[in-house]
């Protein structure tokens, strides 16, 4: 068998699909915990419309998809507030205005080619650029994730109290969605829509059921997300499967995993209470 | 007082919003409509479904025909599907013409649900002598059958090849003469003049490509398998016979392997198809990209500019010769 660190590509796949898993995991964990575990989903998407839109107007589609990124993703925070209780519905909304546009406008676009590869990003086909991209990406978003950590911290769990005690809750607000929206635009173009909006929320559920504190769960969403997608790669270059859907199956697998050992875990502990 | 007057500016402006933005949708509806023009009076209307069967018909037709185009240009075929108003233009339709084979798998819907009883339909290929998927050569295991989906058994790319398209522009040259036998002397002269065009194009491709017989091409999707049947190369597909899938990394390990056993210095992308991954693989086995059209779906641009089917066909044999020099 050739080693996977022989070809190019694959080196490249394993450290870009490395930084955006870590990357993915922190955001998720604080979208999560907003409830608004389908971002990943609506700004995909949203961004899918910026792309089309770069297409029609003439200008780079990679700037159109970030600025609709951001764009949504205000929207998400703007509609939230709105909708008090069911503040989730802000994803659903937006979700549904991405899609409805990217539909609509994709049927003006001249070349499918183009609209495509903006689709559908595949973590086996990544260029130099993207990957020197991706590192500047990670590079900055784990910096300010870790400068903010306490304020996010706070905000993730009480919004109102943070903000009484004194964070600037709407500033750490925007920065976090400006790097959310970037992170999404980016890692969906490089490895595709549905890396990113799984690896947002589902290693994040695995890491709920054992973590015991907030940054246990950062840490085991991390370990999840990785270790899913280094995973995921080993076997399709082994064993001929597609990258991206198995790289979900092994985070929805570990989740499944570690519900089983809680459960276990917890009729143990009450069999000897008992 | 102020606040009164505040809301009721609200008020009108909203209701300004609501009526502009409905007058908008309306106005695109209207825009959209899309059918035979005022031109296709007297003329015989034929609907054709991808790129080569309407050029097919335009040749042989001539000026006695109307052809639309289904599949809008520019798109990659297999991952169309026709909408409520592409069934309203066979409604006013004399004939549709598809390819067939399995190229388009939503024709046998359209052909059940259409109304028009006088529609004449016409499987352009159905003279052909199809080539079955192989599934064995170049592909150890069997991970492309998921790729044929909706192809069925048979490779439906028939008109890459010049003596295919001779026979599809029979096919369509017999149901114009049954459709409109006034003018059957013009189709039987169209046809003849496009079917010495396609003799001499395989003249040109035998001539030119005999030197390199069995040698391999890498493409992005095993579109070329008549092409490379008459003149006996060898395709390497990066994805099976159908386009646009994410390819997994054995795959794309045993294709860069591949290019650098047979000293490939080329591999081909398609205009429909993003590049990207042609071009890593390009990368990593140290070759060049180039373009090769299936012609499945050439964009308007290229429509307008003159390209039809001899002239990409000349294009792509070009740049066949020029990855193997």
């Amino acid at each position: 068998m050739p080693s996977i660190f022989y070809y190019a590509y694959m080196q490249r796949a394993l450290l870009v699909g490395f930084l955006l898993a870590l990357l993915v995991a922190c955001l998720g964990t604080v979208m999560v915990h907003k409830r608004l575990s389908l971002i990943g989903d609506a700004l995909s998407h949203s961004s899918l419309a910026g792309v089309a839109l770069g297409l029609l107007g003439g200008f780079n589609p990679v700037i159109g998809a970030m600025a609709a990124c951001v764009v949504a993703a205000f929207a998400i925070e703007g509609i939230r507030k709105k909708l008090g209780n069911h503040s989730e519905l802000a994803v659903a909304i937006v979700l549904s205005t991405g899609i409805g546009l990217a539909g609509v406008m994709s049927g003006f676009v001249k070349s499918s080619a183009d609209f495509n590869s903006f689709l559908f990003g595949s973590i086996v086909a990544i260029s130099k650029f993207e990957t020197r991209l991706v590192i500047v990406l990670a590079v900055v978003v784990l910096f300010s994730f870790f400068l903010l950590y306490k304020e996010l911290f706070y905000i993730s769990f009480d919004e109102q109290a943070a903000a009484i005690s004194g964070v600037p809750v709407g500033l750490v607000n925007a920065i976090f969605t400006i790097l959310t929206a970037v992170t999404v635009s980016i890692a969906a173009r490089t490895v595709g829509a549905l890396i990113v909006s799984s690896l947002m929320v589902v290693p994040v559920a695995g890491a709920m059921s054992v973590a015991r504190s907030y940054k246990s769960t950062i840490v085991w969403s991390a370990v999840i997300s990785v270790s899913s997608t280094i995973g995921g790669l080993v076997l399709s270059f082994y064993c001929g499967l597609k990258p991206g859907g198995t790289i979900v199956l092994i985070s929805v697998l570990w989740f499944l995993l570690l519900h089983i050992w809680k459960w276990a875990a917890g009729a143990k502990t009450i069999g000897k209470g008992a | 007082m102020l606040q009164k007057r505040t809301r009721k500016l609200k008020k009108r402006l909203a209701r300004m919003l609501v009526l502009s933005m409905m007058a908008g949708i309306a106005g695109l509806g209207m825009g959209c409509r899309r059918g035979f023009g005022k031109e296709a009076q007297g003329k015989v209307k034929v609907v054709a479904s991808i790129y080569p069967v309407y050029d097919f018909v335009q040749k042989v037709g001539g000026d006695q025909v109307a052809v639309l185009m289904l599949v809008p240009s520019g798109t990659e075929p297999h991952t169309w599907e026709p909408s409520s108003r592409d069934m309203l233009v066979l409604e006013e339709a004399d004939m549709f013409v598809y390819n067939g084979a399995g190229m388009e798998a939503w024709a046998e819907d359209i052909t059940q649900s259409v109304q028009n009883k006088d529609l004449m339909i016409v499987e352009a290929s159905c003279e052909v002598e199809l080539l079955k998927i192989d599934h064995d050569e170049d592909h150890e295991e069997d991970h492309d059958e998921e790729g044929h989906h909706h192809h069925g058994e048979f490779d439906p790319h028939v008109w890459l090849s010049p003596e295919n398209a001779k026979i599809e522009m029979r096919t369509i040259m017999e149901a114009l003469k049954k459709a409109d036998p006034e003018h059957a002397e013009i189709y039987e002269k169209n046809f003849q003049a496009a079917s010495q065009e396609c003799d001499k194009l395989d003249a040109e491709y035998r001539a030119a490509l005999s030197p390199y017989e069995g040698k391999h091409i890498v493409v992005a999707h095993e579109a070329y398998g008549y092409l490379c049947h008459a003149y006996g190369l060898e395709q390497i597909g990066i994805e099976g016979v159908s386009a646009d899938q994410e390819p997994d990394a054995a795959r794309m390990r045993e294709i860069i392997d591949m290019a650098k056993e047979y000293g490939i210095k080329c591999i081909f992308f398609e205009e429909l198809v993003d590049p990207k991954v042609a071009k890593t693989i390009a990368d990593e086995a140290g070759c060049q990209t180039a373009a090769l059209s299936p012609l499945d779906g050439l964009t308007q641009e290229d429509i307008d500019s003159g390209r039809e089917y001899f002239s990409v066909m000349r294009d792509n044999l070009n740049s066949i010769l020029k990855a193997f020099a």
